[in-house]
């Protein structure tokens, strides 16, 4: 007894130290036999935070798999560092959430294992769009988590909510709006295309796509901040400093549920719906693990733990989650939303980038 | 005798291989991988293929790119004289101010320097705002009419990239501002030439290479400069570090970011040879 | 009174404080036309802060400064038409030599031609031609200093200060340029004020010596006034070398020290019977006899030491505890030698008898 605790108390030392140290590192073979764990990459700060408190442990508990969470930086470095790593045939995390558009450029790169559909049997609740395979029918990521980006105001600024995105026009909204900076975050070009054009199909050609950039371009001066970091933007809307714009769904609910005057609204044309997916690392020998931690995290109830602890929109049909309406539309709506379109980014995204840098920094 | 002769030469060779070895290691190294990146095939769907294309450097000669890099040394060098010249006339005033006067200013713009970019940013960016502003201020003391908000804008990132500066200068011109003989300015005083002359035609010219020194010093700090004009400028007073990071962190286009600092790097490099030809053709040109 | 006859500086009362320190107390002092004072003392004694305050790069905390009877007391330093030496000779760096003598000239705005004549002027008067185009780092230590004390004088300045200008030269070379100095201040008749703590350089060169400690003047008065007629213990033995018996007075012609009774020829005037005084002797004035011969100011005494440097020669003699110099020619050396009992003899005329 008194043994055990002593090795496990080694044990979480040398980790502890690994991490530190080099966290590139895959642990030694021999260890992990011994012990059941899966390095899992998720997003650092809130996300990773929120994980920790309330979906990790009770995963163990009920799998005995530890999970060791790692940091992951945004955009796409972290894709840049999982594919560096595996070249060395080492796996930083086994586990990764990754967005859509370094998801596809992993799945195009067979960066990710492929994984066997017996063994994910949970994956049926998910909507049709968050289970991706690879052309043979094998699986390359599911579903983890979805976000709303909706338009959001201050109230005090605001009394009545704007009701289509079309607002960011109005001349009336000069010099007020903070907008996303990047094309490949901000989906702007997806909602002025579905505001006055007719969606995706609006985007198929370099040709449409200027366009779009065009009818974009009329927004500029409206647009007070272009912004990178989240805290600059939601600072300002609070404040009132800069009274409308685009942001996170859940986390505006959050402020105006702690008393700022901001609120979050669906317009008509539907929120924009980007999300997360696991993956998997070719470069993981924890395969047996990975597969457990993905089926467990498509179960309904996780989903609606998610939906109710970590804010986030659930990835499962609505028809099998328990949540109220109240609890769902903190998060979601039944509107239809407008969906990225993430080929769009892989098909063209250095020519897009130029052609949007030069959009706004023109 | 012969023995102690050939261990000191193989001693003095270790130690001037240090330098070296350094400069290997920090330098030369992560700027041959970089240089040898930018050349590499970008895989748009995917990452980045060793090979040796130049297609990095051919997108790079748009009008976008050349643009955006005459913005970006535009705003060095006007931070560089902006900076030295609110700088030098206070390192000077410091210079002569009491020993302890000058530890506590120095411990001061130390403790400031530990002060990272976003920090400094986000400050500026809350000061200059419309809402908690310093503008609320001069609204209160009956100065302005109604608060306006100054970030972003231009104004306030050469705010932010000056204060980001500015312990840098005083610190780069202080060693050389201290040991500047006092008994200059006063020869020049009884010489006829009031305080204010004997600055500009004695301490300035005294000072000038310290004074290029840190002007050069400045501008390539700020060129690698990449939140400050994310927060505090708009997107047309980004620079091309801005535009480095975009490419290296959101397209993960690793090789067209590395050849976008190559190129960045080449200019500044290239810009800073020139100022010492001509300060060194200056010199000769005095001297004849 | 017209302009010509006053004096070329004045100082009334003029006192330099920093907080309670007093660097400069109450100077009073007249400088005439086209003389060269020194400005004389220890370290610290505000010499320099003195200097500073004439030359309107410090500012008095009481008391006038007039030059030429102007009152300049309130006048800043560029306004003063100086010429002045730093110790560090402060030669700007960044000019050749030429723009470093016309710098002047070229403040009040003379064409280029003029300040280059003048330039060329000044190196001949300073016995430095051509060597105008040079930059101040080629010259040699006492080239840089012919270049600071031509600049100084480019101008015509009414009044030339020079604070310590010699003393980064080595001994040899400072001899020959305190002689060279001062035949120059002859030639161009300008007047000077010079600071320096060496007696011998004060004694070399000045018309006047303003022997200072701690802030007050001790004593005005040519160089040998200084030398011979002591004001007080301290210039008595800052000036020169001087043996210092400590005594009483016993009336208006004598004093007792040790218990031998001296003549003096002149006591300070109203010195009462027993008041504790110093008696001054230089060492050259002191007689010295083989043998032990009694008389009138004499004291005899034992040989310590005999020091014999050719061209002078030193003997110590230790009397009943108060060690006496004397000094004598080689030619009028007594046969004495180390341990022997001798007799030295202090002239009434040669006391000089001091107030403590």
């Amino acid at each position: 007894m008194s043994d055990e605790t002593k090795n496990g108390i080694t044990r979480r030392e040398f980790i502890g130290a690994g991490l530190a140290g080099a966290a590139m590192l895959s642990m030694p073979p021999i260890l992990r036999a011994q012990n059941r764990t899966l390095k899992v990459g998720v997003y650092g700060g809130y996300f990773k935070d929120s994980f920790d408190k309330h979906i990790f442990p009770d995963f163990t508990k009920e799998t005995g798999i530890e999970v060791q969470s790692v940091a992951e930086p945004t955009g796409e470095a972290w894709l840049v560092q999982l594919q560096n790593a595996a070249r060395a045939g080492q796996a930083p995390a086994d586990v990764s959430m990754m967005a859509q558009v370094p998801r596809l450029k992993g799945a195009n790169a067979k960066l990710w294992a492929p994984l066997d559909a017996a063994k994910l049997d949970n994956r049926k609740y998910l909507l049709d769009n968050f289970v991706h395979t690879y052309d043979d029918g094998s699986i390359s990521g599911l579903g983890a988590v979805s976000w709303y980006i909706t338009l959001v105001t201050n109230t005090d600024t605001y009394p009545e909510p704007p009701e289509s995105w079309a607002a960011f026009w109005d001349p009336a909204n000069r010099d007020k709006l903070g907008l996303l900076a990047l094309v490949s975050n901000s989906f702007l070009l997806e909602i002025t295309a579905k505001t006055f054009f007719n969606g995706h199909d609006s985007l198929k050609s370099e040709d449409d796509i200027l366009k779009v950039l065009d009818k974009l371009a009329e927004v500029k001066p409206n647009v007070r901040l272009w912004y990178r970091d989240e805290g600059q933007f939601q600072q300002a809307l609070q404040s009132g400093e800069i009274p409308m714009g685009q942001y996170y769904h859940d986390v505006t609910g959050l402020a105006a549920a702690d008393g700022f005057p901001v609120r979050s609204t669906f317009p008509k044309e539907g929120g924009v719906l980007d999300s997360g997916s696991w993956c998997v690392s070719k470069a993981s020998n924890r395969l047996e693990e990975a597969h457990l931690f993905m089926n467990y995290m498509c179960r309904p109830d996780i989903q609606a733990k998610l939906a109710r602890r970590v804010g986030t929109a659930p990835t499962v049909k609505r028809e099998h989650l328990d949540l109220s309406d109240e609890e769902f539309a903190a998060v979601a709506s039944d509107k239809p939303p407008i969906l990225p379109y993430y080929q769009m980014y892989l098909d063209r995204g250095d020519w897009l980038s130029d052609r949007w840098t030069a959009m706004i920094t023109g | 005798m012969s023995t102690t002769a050939t261990e000191g030469t193989t001693a003095r060779k270790w130690l001037l291989s240090y330098p070296t070895l350094m400069l290997g290691v920090f330098f030369v190294g992560p700027f041959g991988i970089m240089l040898a990146v930018s050349f590499f095939q970008r895989v748009e769907s995917a990452f980045y293929k060793p090979a040796f294309v130049f297609s990095n450097y051919a997108r790079l000669f748009s009008s976008l790119f050349l643009d955006n890099l005459a913005f970006s040394l535009y705003l060095g060098m006007l931070v560089a004289v902006i900076s030295v010249s609110v700088a030098f006339p206070f390192t000077y005033l410091l210079s002569r101010m009491r020993m302890r006067t000058q530890t506590i200013w120095l411990v001061f713009l130390l403790s400031v320097l530990s002060l990272s970019e976003v920090i400094i940013a986000f400050s500026w960016s809350i000061l200059l705002s419309r809402t908690a502003g310093v503008s609320n201020l001069l609204v209160w003391l009956g100065l302005m009419d109604h608060p306006v908000g100054l970030a972003p804008g231009f104004t306030a990132e050469v705010l932010g990239y000056c204060y980001l500066t500015l312990p840098y200068t005083v610190l780069m011109l202080y060693p050389s501002m201290s040991r500047l003989d006092p008994e200059l300015t006063e020869a020049a005083r009884t010489l006829g030439a009031s305080p204010q002359r004997a600055f500009f035609n004695v301490v300035i010219p005294a000072m000038r290479q310290p004074i290029v020194a840190s002007l050069i010093l400045v501008f390539v700090f700020t060129l690698g400069v990449y939140l400050i004009p994310q927060i505090l400028g708009n997107p047309e007073h980004w620079t091309l570090s801005v535009l480095i990071t975009d490419q290296a962190v959101y397209q993960s286009n690793v090789p067209f970011a590395a050849a976008l600092a190559v190129f960045l790097l080449l200019t500044s490099l290239a810009l800073i040879l020139l100022t010492f030809v001509l300060g060194a053709r200056e010199r000769i040109h005095t001297a004849s | 009174m017209n302009a010509d006859s006053h004096d070329a500086l004045t100082l009334q009362g003029v006192s330099r404080h920093f907080g309670d320190v007093a660097a400069v107390s109450e100077v009073d002092l007249t400088v005439p036309r086209g003389k060269l004072v020194c400005f004389l003392g220890p370290s610290g004694c505000g010499k320099t802060t003195l200097l500073r305050l004439i030359a309107g790069l410090d500012m008095p905390t009481g008391g006038r400064i007039e030059f030429a009877g102007r009152d300049v007391t309130a006048l800043p330093a560029h306004k003063r038409n100086l010429g002045m030496v730093f110790q560090s000779l402060a030669l700007f760096p960044h000019l050749s030599v030429a723009e470093n003598i016309a710098y002047s000239l070229r403040i009040r705005g003379q064409d280029k031609a003029a300040q280059r004549q003048r330039a060329e002027e000044l190196l001949d008067l300073v016995r430095l031609p051509g060597v105008g185009d040079r930059h101040v780092s080629q010259l040699s230590g006492g080239q840089r200093q012919r270049v600071a004390i031509a600049r100084a004088l480019a101008l015509e300045p009414e009044l030339f200060l020079l604070d310590e200008p010699l003393s980064a030269l080595d001994a040899k070379l400072r001899e020959e340029m305190q002689v060279e100095l001062k035949l120059l201040q002859q030639r161009v008749g300008v007047t000077t004020i010079l600071v320096t703590h060496d007696q011998r350089e004060a004694m070399t060169m000045a018309d006047m010596v303003v022997v200072m400690r701690d802030g007050e003047v001790q004593q005005i008065g040519t160089p040998l006034e200084v030398y011979r007629d002591p004001a007080n213990a301290f210039v008595a033995e800052f000036i020169g070398t001087s043996n210092l018996l400590q005594g009483e007075v016993v009336d208006d012609t004598s004093v007792r020290v040790d218990g031998h009774v001296l003549q003096a020829a002149r006591l300070p005037a109203g010195a009462a019977a027993g008041t504790a005084v110093t008696v001054s002797v230089r060492p050259e004035d002191v007689h010295l006899y083989a043998g032990d011969e009694d008389g009138p100011n004499r004291l005899s005494g034992t040989v310590a030491f005999v020091r014999d440097v050719g061209q002078s020669v030193e003997l110590y003699v230790d009397c009943g505890g108060t060690r006496i110099t004397s000094h004598v020619q080689p030619r009028d050396k007594p046969d004495v030698h180390q341990g022997q009992t001798v007799t030295v003899e202090l002239p009434p005329e040669a006391c000089v008898v001091l107030k403590r």
